[in-house]
């Protein structure tokens, strides 16, 4: 088996993140597969379902922190592959900060979606 | 130049995808990225398709029958299965990554994608069951 592991430096703060956000993922993602759809009827709620789950703050908060940690591990991931075609220190740059963007509008828009589901209530 | 510069950026992009006389390394490498280019494609249609949340239960609840639907339920083992070989895998990617089990890469790799496989056949059965 080609050791990859051996070919590649110390690992990088980029790696590292990945690496962490990827370990908080299987509890979050655990959490949210048992919480959103194994305890639900039928699997997936009904919009009453919904926004009855979302009344617990504590629920809102994990699930925020589910989306922030997961979209952070799949855009160092996007970064990664980014990198690979061996872009310019200027163009990686550009890369992260372009992800930044992404990440920071994904979010935002996750955050949007749940006040508006919450106003509904 | 410019052509051959691009043509050569190209070649080496697409390397890691590549998994022709290569060893079971680089098929563990390219399978982590092949799920995870996957499961990135996934997030995004689960946030606009939650988007009609926004619509309130006009909007929602039409879409929670279809996706009750046995096509959608064999969609979601599919999901299963990608996020059971992504995150096993990637556990051993972190391990090897920080220095351990190295030398045991291969067995490590074959043990936690028998433990996809299985953790798939039963989250199925779990999802058809419910």
């Amino acid at each position: 088996m080609e050791d990859l592991s051996e070919q590649k430096p110390a690992p990088t703060t980029a790696w590292l993140w990945q690496a962490l956000t990827g370990v908080g993922l299987i509890v979050l993602l655990a959490l949210h597969m048992m919480t959103q759809h194994f305890i639900a009827e039928g699997g997936i709620r009904d919009f009453a379902g919904v926004a009855d789950y979302l009344r617990n703050p504590i629920v809102v908060l994990l699930e925020l922190l589910f989306l922030v940690t997961v979209t952070a591990h799949a855009l160092l991931g996007v970064r990664s592959i980014l990198f690979d075609l061996g872009l310019s220190a200027r163009a990686e740059t550009t890369v992260s900060r372009a992800l930044l963007v992404v990440g920071i509008l994904t979010v935002a828009y996750g955050m949007w979606l749940t006040w508006t589901i919450t106003q509904q209530i | 130049m410019a052509t051959q510069l691009q043509s050569s950026r190209l070649r080496r992009t697409a390397q890691w995808a590549d998994v022709r006389r290569r060893g079971m390394g680089m098929w563990a490498y390219t399978l982590n990225r092949v799920t995870g280019i996957g499961l990135l494609v996934y997030l995004y249609l689960h946030l606009v398709v939650l988007s009609m949340l926004a619509g309130g239960p006009d909007m929602w609840d039409p879409f929670v029958n279809l996706a009750r639907s046995p096509l959608f339920l064999a969609l979601d083992v599919i999901l299963i299965a990608g996020w059971l070989i992504h995150g096993l895998n990637g556990i051993r990617v972190t391990l090897t990554g920080l220095g351990f089990g190295t030398r045991s890469q291969k067995s490590l790799f074959v043990g936690l994608m028998l433990i996809a496989g299985i953790g798939t056949v039963v989250m199925g059965i779990m999802v058809f069951g419910s």
